[in-house]
């Protein structure tokens, strides 16, 4: 019997999981082909292994005595197929399907079904549509290694593929793909290369190959297969021996490290690192960056913690910095009292308010408005995140990313800025007017666009950093006089509510901040460590500033649930445990992502718990396995 | 399955005739009177070492591969073929044109004849011009050996007996494209459109006469493996030894214009069998086959990359020993054969199988 089991565990599509051969037990994501714990067998020519391993069925197969066992089964197709038009596609996975029609239920679990090059998207989806009567729950992509049309519509195909179902890669998987195809939420990957490099002299490592020729220099390595010879003096066929080792070496040490970053949300850098192996790779990696990023951030967690590295163009697009940038536009009212905005430059230090910079503009508003503060909008300029509402700046990934600072802007960022600043000032009224306290490419984002902005734009006078004494004064300067000019009105401070509102906006969506926080709420804390709001006596939230999240009571719950939004229903009428599991949701609010806070409503409609996703909504209804949602309060 | 099939031949000959489509058009004026090939070389005649002339006749070409059937999916013989229809003077001219090759070799000699399809099918050669041609070889006692490449549809048995009354009791066969004894493999992956069936009667007819039958197997067609090449092209030669051929010739594919083969070959989805199938294919067969039945390989466009291939450093080594293993019938001129290359080798025999991918 094979069983694909799913656990918790998101960054990007990568999902950590079991694969039950028997009595076997499988760790995914899980390398496959010679040298590694599972590798392959082809029925009735390859010598019969004592070892669990994939079966593959030889092309043209029509009639399957197969053998016996639990093992998965990989059912057979035709090569050179690029040139195949939809019925030849069709015929090849029909022809799969022939073969398991008369096959009983637990040999059609053991089924992988193959696709082939040139298969398109919609004869797939209508294949799957077919496929349904069947058990099958596994299905292998091939991979020519060129990078090209037929390595993107492998990725195509296997994103239209049912979240429950194994994936496998097959194919020519090069050591600098396999970050790439982990992330991409591959299961299996054919690291058969391994072997195919070694048979070519070459040395795999994680950036580039070396090849050996003779007086060459070798590289120094100290992995078990090369540590202490010298490979140059080998003869060929010993030489041959060591480089398949190693190679398969490289490809088990790039997983773990794989899995480990990935355990601290750090796949994503990894991926775009490894852009830098060819620009081959970068223009793959971009191209499915571009094509498939609904995919890549359905399944991209929306908390984290620790230091996210966004180093260059490829970190524009990724989905945790491109779906900040779109909850802050479409998510993200501006507190209606605020009269003016100021617009200030970010730090390195996150979040920006704990910064050196941050604390003198801090002392020069505070000194130039007093408690006419709370009129103020301060929003923070950056790359590539745009802007930072500074009620926001305790969001992830606001707190957490490091980028390279150099003072130069390049135009994508630079338009990337300009458009989020555009959409932000349009939230305000025309006659609110922006002060400017930014200088270099801060300032060049405001200018790029004055055309474009509907407000009055006063820049203060900045001579050398916006940090230095008379750059400061120029702001208190600017500061007083807008608050004379407007006026801008004494009051108490706002902060903590419309840090709290523009959160629950921000996770939950727009009007979410008035529900949870409506007018007659207490609030209390320090935003440098928790804040909780009340109504009444009940706690309503709480912002915890670690992770820049509110997270709910039933009670606060209770108040979302009419937004409609971040809920997963269970058919029964008390939840148990500390968990809900996948099997146990029947629906879920798609827009769910891994990290949200949700609410568990009950078969009558009621709030039975509030947690924390581990999953995306969609997975949480199709997944029969795995952790969906984190309790942290229940209804007893 | 058999709809299966249905719909995959019927995407494959698609593929093969819109591959074509241009060569039919492409197809040059030539002059009529020369044939369109012609070349000789030493083989071993009746146990004696003498010349072979292999002529390949200019006719308006193969009619499979102008039919609608769309052609077989490796061959572009068609664009050898010629626009119009030779008069069987100008058919006649080319065959003495051809012959002349030979004077001055020493004897004995042995003719095969070709034709852009097959010499026996009267559209592209008529019944008067191959009459001819034939009684020209009947009268020359120094030629010994005859082989006629023909389509097995176009051996009949009246046919058969006119042949063995001209060439009388010299050796002579009838060269078929068999390529494999796996009907699925013959039409599915070549397109061949006839059947084993058809193959045996051929067969069958030439025995009655004396007649045998050299068969030509053909090394991994599209829509094969290696591997799945290598266990084919083995198992077709001890197959049809067993049916009754006389010799087996055995034919690596090469990439040629305007076929399916090489419309994939330039998609990078077929790489042309490796030598060292070639090779294993060679040995694995001649333990098995009976002596009397010689195996025989000269690979076109070998260690070329549109043709059977290794890495480049081998090859000429592996080519000269296939050539010389044709000869002697000796496997052992391929003991001394290792590369480096052999490794990646069997890397492709297994992982293609696993993959599907072609391996370059
Ligand atoms: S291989 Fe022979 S039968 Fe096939 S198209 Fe060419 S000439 Fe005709
Ligand atoms: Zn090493
Ligand atoms: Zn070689």
């Amino acid at each position: 019997m094979t069983r694909f089991l799913i656990d918790k565990g998101h960054d990007g599509p990568i999902r950590k999981g079991e694969l039950e051969v028997g009595d076997s037990r499988f760790v995914c994501p899980l390398l496959i082909g010679p040298n590694t714990k599972l590798p392959f067998e082809v029925v009735g020519r390859d010598l019969a292994s004592k070892a669990v391993s994939l079966k593959i069925l030889p092309s043209l197969t029509n009639d399957i005595s197969l053998p016996d066992g639990p093992e998965p089964l990989i059912l057979p197709s035709l090569p050179n197929s690029s040139l195949f038009g939809r019925d030849a596609h069709r015929t090849l996975l029909d022809h799969q399907l022939d073969l398991l029609d008369s096959k009983d239920e637990s040999f059609q679990e053991r089924a992988v079904v193959r696709t082939s090059f040139g298969l398109t998207n919609d004869t797939y989806l209508e294949f799957l549509s077919r496929a349904k009567t069947f058990g099958i729950r596994s299905v292998a992509f091939q991979f020519d290694g060129y990078l090209g049309q037929n390595d993107l519509n492998a990725v195509d195909l296997r994103i239209s593929t049912p979240l429950s179902w194994l994936t496998l890669a097959l194919g020519r998987v090069d050591l600098s793909l396999l970050p790439l195809l982990v992330y991409l939420g591959f299961d299996l990957i054919d690291i058969s290369r391994a072997e195919e490099a070694a048979s070519k002299d070459l040395r795999l490592w994680k950036l580039s190959t070396e090849e050996f020729g003779e007086h060459y220099d070798e590289r120094y390595c100290s992995c078990p297969a090369c540590n202490g010879v010298s490979l140059s003096d080998l003869s060929e066929s010993e030489r041959y021996k060591v480089l398949f080792k190693h190679n398969s070496e490289q490809y088990r040490i790039l997983l773990s490290e794989c899995i480990e970053l990935s355990n601290r949300g750090l796949l994503r850098w990894l991926v775009e690192s490894m852009t830098h192996a060819t620009p081959n790779l970068a223009g793959f990696t971009r191209r499915i960056s571009s094509t498939f990023y609904d995919y890549l951030e359905e399944f991209t967690p929306t908390i984290g913690s620790g230091v996210i590295p966004l180093i260059g163009p490829e970190s524009y697009w990724s989905p945790t910095v491109k779906r900040f940038r779109d909850y802050v536009r479409i998510r993200y009212t501006p507190p209606s009292q605020k009269k003016a905005i100021l617009l200030l430059p970010c730090s390195a230090r996150k979040p920006y308010s704990d910064s050196r910079s941050h604390k003198r503009f801090r002392n020069a508003i505070d000194s130039a408005l007093g408690s006419a503060k709370h009129e103020i909008a301060e929003t923070i300029l950056t790359s590539p995140i745009a802007l930072v509402p500074r009620e926001l700046e305790r969001a992830y990934p606001a707190a957490n990313y490091d980028i390279p600072v150099t003072g130069k802007w390049d135009a994508e960022e630079l338009e990337i800025a300009a458009n989020a600043l555009v959409d932000h000032l349009s939230k305000f009224d025309v006659s609110v007017p922006v002060l400017v306290h930014a200088s270099g490419g801060y300032r060049a984002i405001v200018e790029q666009v004055e055309d474009q902005i509907d407000q009055d734009i006063i820049y203060t006078n900045i001579v050398g950093s916006p940090t230095r004494r008379s750059s400061l004064q120029s702001l208190s300067e600017k500061l007083t006089e807008l608050k004379e000019g407007i006026p801008l009105e004494k009051g108490h401070s706002t902060e903590l509510e419309d840090t709290l509102r523009a959160t629950a906006d921000f996770q939950f969506g727009t009007g979410a901040g008035s529900l949870l926080i409506p007018e007659e709420s207490k609030i209390k804390g320090k935003l440098y460590r928790m804040v909780v709001s009340k109504i009444g006596k009940e706690q309503t939230c709480a912002f915890v500033s670690e992770n820049g999240v509110l997270s709910l009571t039933l009670f606060g719950g209770e108040l979302l649930k009419p937004l409609g939004r971040y809920w997963a229903r269970f058919e029964g009428e008390k939840v148990r445990g500390g968990a809900l599991f996948a099997v146990g949701v029947k629906s879920a609010d798609p827009n769910i992502r891994p990290g949200d806070e949700v609410i568990v409503l009950n078969r009558d409609d009621n709030v039975v718990a509030v947690g924390r996703s581990e999953m995306s909504g969609r997975e949480m209804c199709e997944l029969d396995y795995g952790h969906a949602i984190t309790f942290r309060h229940k209804v007893k | 399955m058999d709809l299966t099939l249905d719909i995959l031949q019927d995407a494959i000959t698609n593929l093969a005739k819109k591959a074509r489509k241009d060569s039919i058009k492409r197809r040059q004026r030539r002059n009529l009177s020369v044939p369109a090939a012609k070349w000789i070389a030493p083989a071993m005649i009746k146990g004696r070492q003498g010349y072979a002339l292999s002529v390949v006749l200019a006719t308006v070409g193969c009619s499979h591969a102008i039919s609608e059937a769309g052609g077989c999916t490796m061959c572009s013989y068609l664009l050898d073929g010629t626009e119009e229809h030779p008069t069987h003077e100008q058919l006649i001219q080319q065959f003495e044109v051809a012959l002349g090759k030979l004077e001055e070799k020493p004897v004995p000699y042995s003719v095969k004849i070709y034709t852009s399809g097959s010499f026996l099918d009267t559209r592209e050669v008529s019944i008067i011009a191959r009459k001819a041609i034939l009684e020209k070889i009947g009268r020359d006692e120094r030629i010994e050996e005859v082989v006629l490449e023909s389509r097995p549809e176009y051996v009949s048995d009246s046919l058969m007996h006119e042949v063995k009354s001209i060439l009388g009791d010299r050796k002579i066969e009838i060269g078929i494209g068999l390529e494999s004894t796996n009907d699925q493999v013959r039409s599915l992956c070549i397109n061949k459109g006839f059947t084993l069936d058809k193959f045996q009667e051929a067969l069958e007819i030439c025995k009655t006469h004396g007649i045998g039958i050299r068969a030509y197997v053909l090394v991994k067609p599209p829509f094969l493996t290696e591997r799945d090449a290598l266990l084919d092209s083995v198992s077709t030669i001890i197959k049809a030894a067993e049916m009754g051929i006389t010799t087996a010739s055995i034919n690596p594919v090469n990439v040629q214009s305007y076929t399916l083969v090489e419309r994939l070959w330039r998609s990078r989805d077929y790489r042309p069998p490796w030598l060292w199938t070639v090779v294993e294919i060679l040995k694995q067969a001649r333990k098995e086959v009976n002596h009397t039945i010689p195996i025989l390989c000269d690979p076109v466009a070998a260690g070329k990359s549109r043709g059977t291939h290794n890495c480049g450093i081998c090859d000429s080594s592996i080519i000269q020993a296939i050539r010389s293993f044709s000869l002697s019938q000796d496997l052992d001129v391929f003991d001394d054969l290792s590369c480096g290359c052999r490794n990646l080798w069997e890397h492709v025999l297994t992982h293609e199988d696993i993959s599907l991918v072609s391996h370059l």
